[in-house]
């Protein structure tokens, strides 16, 4: 497991404290902090600053609502067999970007990267998932994202 | 007949598909491309009225969001789902109450939130939500579906009363009524433990909720929501969103209990 180094959290974060009151700015950091998108709660639970990035053996495909679930075989450093669990867009959202049920199936080699769950140590948000041939899928974003000021 | 029938359809490009996800919406004005035409006239009912019949959803554009060499492609989301008034100047006029309450929602992140529990959609949130709507409209009443729990609304243009003393639920009690083109719509009656967005706006029994719906063209809709909640709110305040036509799709019905796994992902 890799740690990815980001710094684009705390930009964001930063750029909304000058735009709102107080109040609001409080939580908006708060938010900023948490990898807000596409689901039906906060996203408060998984921690963005903790980066997971698995290589690993797709075990089981979760296709329902409100959240398709992936979950990976993969090696630990001892060469342990450990089970991933990664939490995706609804699968209504994930096929209005071109995903189906079948797009990912048991025993398929992916690359998941994430924010893991603060108080589970083998769950995760996706941010993005490749297949062994380098192909992307859609996760939707799961960080806020504020794009640079524009250069006078 | 049967087998001419049946070569026809088989040989139709949408035939075999088990969904409408890209099944053309038939009677929408189109581009000689064949691209709907956003820009067209708002289309009218047989007795003149604007018809705001068709699937919406915000009006915000896709983006992608790039690392060094790689993209991920970033949800379309209206900020207003996060906060309703983010575009209000100084924010929501919160009172004491209303910012103990978020105070602690804040502090437990939003765990409590309604929708994380799959409570339905209740509207004006659900206008802002990452699922579509569907508005029907008639000459005696409107009716929103959502795909949120797969949930309807009941807008009553038949001019009745706004009910008295009514018992509290999720979407409250909706009349509507004609100025000009703008459908105005009033509601009463919702329950005393709502979210408005994420981050824990309140809105409560003593609420009045006004929402003007104004067709700007085929492919836009502005809506403008007022909130009168005196017990969350130190006075009246409005917002103005914007929903895009969905078309060439379907509603896909979404119900959050069927496999809800977040809730316990919180900490307690």
């Amino acid at each position: 497991m890799k740690t990815i180094k980001d710094n684009r959290i705390t930009r964001a974060a930063k750029n909304w404290k000058n735009r709102l009151s107080p109040l609001s700015a409080l939580v908006a950091v708060c938010l900023a902090l948490v990898p807000v998108a596409w689901a039906h709660h906060s996203q408060s639970e998984y921690d963005p600053r903790k980066k997971v990035e698995v290589e690993g053996t797709v075990s089981k495909v979760e296709w329902k609502s409100p959240h398709a679930w992936i979950h990976v075989d993969v090696a630990n450093d001892k060469g342990e067999k450990v089970n991933w669990h990664f939490e995706l867009p609804s699968p209504n959202t994930l096929m209005r970007r071109g995903w189906n049920r079948d797009s990912l199936k048991i025993g398929d080699r992916i690359k998941v990267t994430g924010s893991q769950a603060r108080n589970f140590p083998d769950i995760a948000i996706a941010t993005t998932i490749k297949d062994g041939q380098g192909k992307a899928f859609f996760t939707g974003v799961t960080e806020i994202y504020e794009p640079e000021p524009q250069s006078k | 007949m049967l087998s001419a029938v049946l070569l026809f359809v088989l040989a139709t490009p949408a035939a075999g598909l088990s969904q409408w996800l890209k099944y053309p919406t038939p009677g929408i004005p189109r581009l000689a491309s064949g691209a709907p035409n956003l820009k067209a006239p708002a289309p009218r009912t047989p007795d003149g009225k604007p018809d705001l019949s068709g699937m919406w959803f915000a009006n915000v554009p896709s983006r992608d969001l790039c690392r060094t060499g790689d993209c991920i492609q970033e949800e379309r989301m209206a900020r207003e789902q996060i906060n309703i008034g983010t575009k209000l100047p100084g924010g929501l006029p919160y009172t004491e109450w209303s910012r103990e309450q978020m105070k602690t929602r804040r502090a437990n992140g939003g765990r409590e939130d309604p929708h994380t529990y799959c409570m339905p959609p209740n509207f004006p949130r659900a206008w802002t939500l990452p699922q579509y709507t569907r508005i029907v409209q008639t000459p005696g009443m409107m009716v929103v579906l959502h795909e949120f729990n797969e949930a309807y609304r009941e807008v009553y243009l038949d001019g009745r009363p706004l009910p008295e003393n009514p018992n509290p639920t999720w979407n409250g009690y909706s009349t509507g009524h004609w100025e000009g083109d703008t459908l105005v719509i009033e509601t009463n009656g919702i329950r005393d433990d709502m979210w408005l967005d994420i981050q824990g706006s309140p809105v409560t029994e003593s609420a009045r909720i006004t929402e003007r719906l104004k067709r700007v063209n085929f492919g836009l809709m502005q809506i403008e929501i007022t909130v009168n909640d005196p017990k969350a709110y130190t006075k009246p305040w409005s917002v103005t969103i914007e929903m895009a036509v969905q078309v060439d799709t379907q509603m896909l019905g979404e119900i959050c209990i069927d496999n809800e796994q977040d809730v316990k992902l919180y900490k307690k």
